[in-house]
Order: structure tokens, then sequence, then C-alpha cells
């Protein structure tokens, strides 16, 4: 079973925690926003068969809520991070990739 | 014929039990016994099932899956179907693997009525009905007979039978286990590579799914001891003098490799998970059966088979033995069955002549002598009693080296294949080609050409994983057993060295030539052996009964991808998961198609490689629950518990409408501790409450309680509860019980992600008990606990107070869940039992009676209050769900779920969860019943029902289609199985509509 890496806790069996979903930015203005960005945050996902941003909440430790960076295909967590200002932007600027 | 059932008190009388030799692991001195098939049999201790019966002179020991043909012992090494025997309760044992315990009670399955005479067998005069996927085309129409048709192919599907009486077992259990090195794998490989990793000082652990460590060192002539390395490397590892320590578990199979070389191990019914930091692989290899002509008949067996029984067990399983090898451990064979008085009536090699062969030792044992000749057809009735041979290779072939492992090429213009006369035998011994057992490292996502391929390191596999000996690449004996060890010994210190740093050191690694398996990029050439036609049925996969043709047909069908053919085909799906039989498949697949190996590929390794039970698995039954602080009290009054969710909690006292009544005249008292508590504190508080409640917050004031709907952005319902405001920063929230921690992790969530600003948030679920005392005489019996004047004027509804109940500081809030006047207390947890009593107590002169979850559930439903998650689903909003007066969003900001909720507000809901009425009192419809409209549609649900005493009727929720809930009184039908039930439509609390008795 893969060992994650808590940004608190360090090296702890995945067990440990729950995983949150890939991450999906609220749209700043939840009212103004479009039918499709709308949609896209509430219901879509990349679902990329390669790296991804996700959540991940330390159940059963010290409760954090971060984010890792994996990779789905290769199940390779390469980082993980804390959220702060500004990361939900930044990819959603990423997820501009996304078709 | 042989005789079955030839009895005898000692090994000596047996027909397939040779004289005591060197190496052999039966104690002759004593003797057990055991039955098969209600015959009895007697053998040593050290004898497997199969090791007996062979020596007894059984041939024949099960009955193939689908066309039931006599099978006997094939690879004797637990890889094969055709062993497979129901001992005692135990289903699909393999008698080859399970050692003989006095008493044992052993039968054949899947063979009726018995395995000689097996009436299914008649089923191959129906084979041309049911070739490879018929069973996707037949057994559809007529339609109403498949109850038959299913009745029909579960009895003949499936092998052991299950004993539903049997006694259960108690659980089986589990360890943990962490190691530095985990090595897979008790051969000469893997012994060297435990000891080189535990003298550089790492923690070792060894596994081996055999009872004694030496792998295949085991089964040659003299065992063990006849290498010395091999034997002071085992004393060695078991000794323990190492700097390391080594703990071996033997009988113990590695069933799957996980993320981060994490291990599952099963020795019988235990269960091992191992998380090591480097793994050796040193699991060897196997040998696989070719594919010819009537290729399962018993008495043909693989070349290791034979060698495991004479060395191990001194058994010959036949009298008259032919050879059939493509390397020199074949002649070894043969000439180790002379040694020991066997008649060997040929040796057939697939190889050119060699001198050294053809006038060795063999050359005076009387055996035919054949080179670049191969097996074409065994022939046999029930068994084998001849063999034909083919000639390989072209005139011209004599450059092409077969021993390379690769299929040899065929001459163009030799269209008649030169078959010789048929050789009388009763054992065919096939000395073929073998794959290593890579199953682990496929799971770990290494590749073929991963293994032993690099210049200077040997391997480029995951990191942190390793692997030594015939796993990586499959060399004959000729290497000898002193290079698997030395090879163990390099994979074992670049182990330990990875464990300790967590780096690969090339510099540990000795450079390795193996040889390639396959001829990979070779196209795979027409080969005279693979022709069935006329030489009888060819079997691919002995477990699931596909033949060659099987395979030729699935592909013309269009089935000619790996992937499909094999899902198509069911090869490689049966016990043996393709050790016996996946190769030759994907041969197969490559000669039709005109592709290579490379480019046909292989279907994926999945965990378990072994079989291991679900009983393993499962392990103990742990169904742990959290009981209040009042449990024992609860109990000694003899509450009837149930399980309701996490929590174990009264559902009753002995009887419930006693008790509903309680409360309805006088007084009850219940425990709710499992109510959900959140503390939250800060300035920011207030707009966090904004952001995930439906209505407003801000201006609530100190003291106040407010009932709140939580909401996600879809507008669904996700818990709902009362918040009260405590003090400036300080603000007490609660949820429902079973969702008291995934609100908790939804608020951290948003907390952490950006709405933390200026807010704590705290758990006290488990930290606070809550009691609701509830009834119109509450208040006299609380006002006899405390010097607080409780008045209304002082402490109406929706207010919470910090009051002294019983001595005990109590946040008391005064809500309305069952509909009476009421109180609920929550107070550190370890006053509890004190204060609960001081209740009761106090409560006797007003017969106040405790009542549990199944009287509060009928108080509620009288008032038609709604309970998330029960009441509503993954789809309802707040709006539909009679919760309107709940949501206020003018001049609220944004907050969860107000897009879909202005939505929803604007059209109007499309279905809505609204209150009914049935008559009759013993004919309560379910909670779950269907609603259904014309035509029999359903267009509804029921979630809550009981009979109300106080009312003297059924009274329910349920969600119906706008258009009928909003007829107050109008009927729809419930349906049910024996007679739909009629209701109406209720609109408001069913008892006590204004809500007086509340604000009393």
């Amino acid at each position: 079973m893969l060992i994650l890496c808590c940004p608190n806790c360090g090296a702890r069996n995945v067990s440990e925690f729950r995983f949150g979903g890939e991450n999906s930015p609220r749209p700043a203005l939840p009212m103004e926003a479009s039918e499709a960005e709308w949609a896209e945050y509430l219901y879509l996902r990349a679902n990329t068969m390669g790296p991804q941003v996700e959540w991940w909440y330390h159940q059963a430790g010290c409760g954090l809520w971060f984010l890792a960076e994996r990779d789905r295909a290769l199940n390779e967590v390469v980082r993980t991070f804390i959220w702060e200002d500004g990361v939900q932007e930044k990819e959603r600027e990423r997820g501009g990739e996304r078709s | 014929m042989t005789p079955d059932g030839a009895m005898g008190p000692s090994g000596g009388d047996l027909p397939g039990r040779l004289k005591k030799r060197a190496g052999e692991v039966v104690d002759r001195d004593r003797s057990i016994e055991f039955t098969f098939d209600d015959e009895t049999y007697s053998a040593h201790p050290g004898d497997t099932i199969a090791s007996a019966l062979v020596a007894a002179g059984i041939r024949v020991f099960s009955r193939s899956f689908k066309y039931h043909r006599p099978r006997g012992l094939l690879c004797c090494a637990g890889n094969c179907p055709n062993c497979l025997v129901q001992v005692g309760d135990e289903p699909n044992v393999r008698a080859c693997r399970r050692p003989v315990e006095e008493g044992m009670s052993v039968a054949a399955q899947n063979a009726w009525p018995s395995l000689r005479h097996d009436l299914m067998s008649l089923i191959q005069y129906a084979a041309p009905l049911m070739p490879v996927g018929f069973y996707y085309k037949t057994f559809m129409r007529p339609k109403k007979l498949w109850p038959l048709y299913e009745h029909v192919l579960r009895q003949a599907a499936g092998l052991g039978t299950i004993n539903t009486h049997a006694q259960e077992l108690p659980g089986a259990d589990k360890r943990y286990l962490h190691a530095d090195v985990a090595v897979i794998g008790g051969g000469p490989a893997g012994v060297g590579a435990a000891l080189a990793a535990a003298r550089e000082g790492a923690r070792v652990l060894l596994f081996d799914e055999n009872t004694d460590l030496g792998g295949h060192g085991c089964y040659r002539r003299g065992g063990v001891a006849s290498s010395a390395a091999l034997r002071s490397t085992i004393d060695a590892v078991q000794g323990g003098s190492t700097t390391g320590e080594i703990e071996v578990l033997t009988d113990t199979s590695v069933f799957g490799w996980y993320k981060h070389n994490w291990l599952g191990a099963v020795q019988g019914r235990r269960l091992f998970k191992v998380r090591a930091k480097a793994v050796v692989l040193a699991t060897g290899s196997f040998e696989r059966p070719p594919v010819f002509g009537n290729n399962d008949l018993p008495g043909i067996m693989l070349g290791s088979g034979v060698s495991r029984l004479l060395h191990q067990y001194s058994v010959a399983p036949g009298r008259r033995v032919v050879v059939v090898t493509v390397n020199d451990e074949g002649w070894e064979l043969a000439a180790d069955l002379v040694a020991a008085g066997v008649e060997v009536v040929a040796v057939v090699d697939r190889r050119p002549q060699r001198s050294e062969l053809a006038e060795g030792p063999m050359a005076q044992s009387g055996a035919t002598l054949l080179f670049s000749h191969t097996i074409w057809a065994a022939s046999g009735r029930g068994e084998v009693e001849g063999a034909r041979f083919i000639r390989v290779g072209g005139s011209g072939a004599d450059g092409a080296d077969p021993s390379a492992g690769g299929p040899t090429l065929r001459e163009p213009t030799l269209r008649e294949p030169m078959v010789r006369e048929a050789v009388a035998c009763d054992l065919i011994a096939l000395s073929t080609d073998r794959s290593p057992a890579r199953e682990l490292a496929y799971m770990a996502g290494a590749q073929d050409d991963q293994f032993g391929t690099g210049p200077g390191a040997g391997d480029t596999l995951p990191p942190g994983m390793y692997a030594a000996g015939r796993c990586r690449g499959t060399k004959g004996v000729e290497e000898g057993i002193g290079q698997d060890i030395l090879y163990g010994e390099v994979a074992g210190r670049a182990a330990a060295a990875f464990a300790r740093d967590g780096i690969d050191h090339p510099d540990n690694v000795v450079a390795v030539e193996v040889d390639r398996i396959e001829a990979e990029d070779a196209p795979c050439e027409y080969s005279p052996e693979a022709d069935s036609t006329g030489s009888g049925k060819s079997f691919v996969c002995l477990c699931e009964d596909v033949t060659d043709e099987d395979l030729q047909t699935a592909m013309a069908e269009g089935f000619d991808h790996i992937q499909l053919l094999k899902r198509y085909s069911t090869a490689t799906m049966g016990p043996c998961q393709g050790r016996m039989c996946a190769a030759e498949t994907a041969r197969i697949c490559a000669r039709t198609t005109g592709r290579t190996l490379r480019e046909v590929g292989r279907t994926t390794a999945r965990p378990p490689a072994k079989p291991v039970t679900l009983d393993a698995l499962a392990g103990q039954k742990m169904d742990p629950v959290q009981i209040t602080p009042l449990h024992d009290w609860h109990v000694d009054r003899g509450a009837n518990m149930m399980v309701a969710g996490l929590w174990l909690r009264p559902e009753h006292y002995g009887d419930a409408v006693a008790e509903v009544r309680a409360v309805r005249q006088r007084v009850g008292l219940i425990d709710v501790s499992p109510l959900g508590k959140l503390k939250l504190t800060g300035p920011g508080v207030p707009d966090l409450l904004e952001r995930i409640y439906a209505n407003q917050w801000r201006q609530l004031g100190r003291g106040r309680v407010r009932y709140g709907v939580m909401c996600n952005d879809e507008g669904v319902v996700i818990d709902d509860g009362v918040t009260a405001r405590v003090g400036d920063t300080e603000w007490y929230m609660s949820t429902t019980s079973s969702g008291a921690r995934s609100v908790f992790e939804w608020i951290e969530w948003w907390l952490q992600s950006g709405w933390g600003d200026g807010v704590h948030l705290t758990d006290l679920t488990q930290t606070y008990a809550a009691f609701n005392l509830a009834g119109p005489r509450a208040r006299q019996v609380l006002q006899k606990l405390t010097g607080r004047d409780l008045g209304n004027g002082r402490f109406p509804y929706m207010r919470v107070r910090t009051v002294r109940v019983a001595g005990v500081p109590c946040r008391v809030l005064r809500i309305g869940f069952t509909g009476e006047l009421s109180y609920e207390l929550h107070c550190p947890a370890g006053y509890a039992p004190h204060l609960w009593e001081a209740l009761m107590e106090a409560g006797e002169e007003f017969d106040l009676l405790p009542f549990g979850v199944e009287a509060q559930r009928v108080l509620r439903l009288e008032k038609g209050h709604i309970i998330v998650g029960q009441d509503t689903d993954a789809l309802s909003d707040p709006i539909s769900a009679d919760l309107g007066w709940a949501v206020k969003m003018a001049g609220k900001d944004d907050f969860l779920g107000r897009r879909a909720l202005t939505r929803i507000s604007q059209n109007g809901p499309r279905q809505r969860l609204v209150g009914f009425e049935a008559e009759g009192a013993d004919d309560v419809p379910e909670e779950g019943l269907q609603i259904v409209g014309a035509h029999d549609r359903i267009i509804g649900w029921v979630t809550s029902s009981r009979y109300s005493s106080t009312l003297g009727r059924v009274i329910g929720l349920c969600w119906l289609p706008v258009e009928i809930a909003s007829q107050s009184g109008g009927t729809f039908r419930i349906h049910r199985a024996g007679g739909d039930v009629v209701a109406r439509v209720h609109h408001g609390p069913f008892y006590d509509p204004q809500g007086e008795r509340l604000k009393l």
C-alpha cells in the first residue's frame, strides 16, 4: 500500500488518510459563473491518466487537509503540499489545458 | 492398466514406492492411514496426499472442469489443476502440496457417481455443441426456461462442494511484519540473498511456500545435501549467526506485491501484511507443459514433477517411462530413473544430436535415444499407453539452436510430418521450457526486458526490487546451484544497501549474463508439434479445458487480441492462473496472427499470484461500536440495544409505546450522547456560518439557538442541526449523530482551503454527553435540581444557558425534536452517570420513563420532523424536502448551494417530501416501499412510517411528485407484495400543528 507523506507528520501508510478527490477549484463568483464553468466545478473532472492534483485528509492523524501531486498512471506521488491562497488559481490556469 | 487402490501396510509393498533413498523427506519408520473416496490407504509422515496415492498406484486424481476427462498428476508443484481434491469440508485442495494426516478423509471432486465412472464425462459427446464461448450464444431462448438453465448450469459448474452446515471456524488471524529486506523464495538464490543481506546488518524476512528450504535443490538426486554450498547456506540462514536477523517463514506463499514493497502473504489461514524497504525476488521458475495431441492423459507429467516424486518421496509414478526433453535436465532425470530401477523406454530430445549425450550414461540403458524429435501425440484409453514422436527442424536447419527456447523453423517443402511409430509406455515425463515466476514483479510494473539486461547493473527493475536465480532467466541446471547462490548474494547485498540508504548502489551489482527467455522479436513460425490435426485434442489450458482448436476458433471469430482471447476462451483464468498455459496461449496467438511475441504482449498480472482463501483475507470479525457513558445503566435497565451508525444505543426499554405516552403526558429522558457537537470560536465564525448554512447567522444574539440546514454546492442537504451562540466569539453547533464526523471534516476542509480566517473548530462529540429531558413535566423535574429560574420568561424556547444541574455545569438548550417542552443538557462525559441518575431520581414523582431511539423516532414523526439521511438522500434539496422555511437567501452573500437553491426556488420543486396517513394499526407500510401511479410506474417512495398510538393511525413521510404532494388529503398507492396500501397526503405536523406545547 502506498506510503503518503503528510506535510505535518511525514511518511505514513495511505490507510491513515481519506482521499478527497481531484482538486476542482470553486469559481470565485458562483452566481456569475457560466453554466459550463459551474458544471465543470461540480461534476467534470480531468481524470488524467497522468499527473493530478488531489486532496487528502489525514484522518487517523493530525487532521490536516493537504494537496498531493500524483501521477495516476504510475501511482507515484511527486509532492505533497499545504493549500495556500492562489494555489487554486494556479491550478485553474493549468486546468485550461484540459479538453 | 495398473490396479487402483492397492493397499498395503508399509511402503515396500506398494507398487509405486521405491526403496529408501538419500534425501527423501518421508519417515519410513512410521505409518499413517487416510481414506480417498472411502478406500483406505497408508502413507508415511512427510508424504503428501499425491505422493501417497501415487505410491499406491493411483493414476487418476480428478475430472476436468468442462469435459470431465480423467486427469492425473502433472506438475506436483501446486501449479496445475489436476490434483484438486476435497479434504473433509475443505474443497479444492492441491493433493500434491497437502501433507497427509492420520485419519484424513479425502474425496475426488467434480465426478459423479465416482471418479472412475463419471457420468458427466458423457458430456464429451456433446462437445461439438459446446465450442469456445458457447455460453455467449446458447441458453438464451426461450427466456422463461432461464431459471432451469441456471439451476442446471450451477450444478454443473464449479469443482469442490461447500458444506453449508460445516462448523464455523474461529476467525483467521493476521500479523503485520516489517523488514529491511524481504526475500521471496527460499531456493539457492533466496537463501544466498537472505544470508548476504543479514551479513550487511539488515533485518531479513525469508518466505518460502514449501516446508523445507532449498527450492529446486530439494528435488535433485540426493536432495539438498548433495550440494555442500546449498547445505551450508541453509544452515547458516537457520542458525542465526549473522549480524542482522533472519526470520524464516515456510509454508508461506507471497501472493501479492503492492505499492512501496507492501506484500501480502498467507500461511494456512494466517495472513501476513508485510512492509519491506527492499524486496529480493528469488521465486524461481516453473516448467510449462507443451501442447500436443491428448496431452491431458493421466500419466503425462512434467519432468520436475517426476523428479519431485522420485527424489523427495521415493515414488515412481510409472514403470515404462518416455522422457521428452529440450534440456540436459531431462537426461539427468532419465539417468536418475534408471538408477532407481525404473525402465526408461526412450529419451526424445528436440535438440540436434550431441555426442556426450548419445554416448553418455543413457547409452547403456537400453532406451531408444532420439534427437531432433519431439512428442506429437499420446494415446491411451483413460490413461497413457503410448506416445508418438515427430521429427522437427528441416534438413537444412542445423544452424538453429533450439535450446535457446524459440520455436524451430520448418522447411516449407516438408509437407508430410515424419511421425514415427507409437512407443508403448505408461508415463511420459516432459522436461520442457520453463517460465520464470515473475508475477510479483509484473505487479510492480516491471517489464520482462528489465531483468538482467543492463551492462553494469543486473536489472532495471523498479527501485527497491531485486531479482536473483531462475526468475531472472531460465538457465539450465548446468550453471549449477553454486551460481544461483552467488547471484542471490549479489542481490541480497544490493537490497540491504538500498534498505539502508534508499538508493541503488550500482557498484554492488555484478554484471550478470543471462540468456533471454524467449526470442520475443522473432516471428512465431509454424512448428509441427503444434499441429494437432488428427492427433487428438491438444489442450492449451487444462484448468478450463481449452484446446488449441478452441483458440483458433476464438481468433477466427475476431478475438485475436491477447486480452480478448483470454477472456473469450477463458484460457489462463482457472486455478493455474496462467502458469501452465499463458506462454503457450501467447505463442499460439502470435503464430496464428502472424505477430511476434512482443507484439502480442501478455495479460495483466494481478494479485493473488497464489490462491488465498476469503477466510484468511477476512480475518477476525470486528464490528467495533462506540458506547455512551450510560451504557451500563441502559443494559442494567433491560434496554434492547441496537447499533445506530457507529454507536450502540437503547432502542427501547421494553415498551416503546409506553415511552411515547410518557413523553406526551408526563416526562421522559433519552441519552442522546452520540449527537455531533462542534465548538467554534473566533471572530470569523459568523461569516463561516453564513457560508455553510442556508439561512442567516450574523445577527444571532448571545444565548440564542437557531436551526440550520447545511447544503453543498449542488444544493443538496448534507446535514442539519441547531447552532447556539454561547458567547461573543463562541458558538456551539450540533449535528446529526451519523453526520458528526463527516460534518467536522467538511468544515475543516473549508477552513483549511481559504475560509479559516478567525475560526477555530474543536470536535466535542465524544467529550460531552447529552440528554434530552422531554415532556410537559420537564421543567418541574429540572427545577428540582437547580437554583436557576427556569421559568418561560427567563429561559424561553430556542435559548441556551449555562446551568448548574445537580452540581454539574451543563450547557442547556431549549429545543424540541420531540414536540414537547424539552431541555437538552450537555455536560462533560465524566459527570454523565451522576447527572442521569439525579434526573431519574428527580423524575420519579412524575413517573418519568427513560425512552430510546424507537420512541424518539415516533415522537419526531408525529411532529413531521425529518431525519437527514433517512428522509433525504443524495439528491434532496431543502426546498423540496419541506425545509424551505430554513432557507433564507435574501440579504445573504455567497453560501454553499445558493446557485442551485436560487434556481429551484424560481422554478419550484418537482417532487416534495410530504406527510401521509393511512388506516389500520397493524399494517404499517415499511420504510423504503415504492409509491406507484398510473400503469404501476414508480412515482415516489416511503421514507419514514410508524403507527402512532398518540393519534391512533399510521403516519409517515414520503416523496411524491409535486402535483400529488400539494393536494392535502389526496390519495395515492403504496406498492407492497400482498396488497397495495392506500394513503392520504397530510400537510404539516400530525400532532400539535401550532407548536404550542414546545413553548410552554
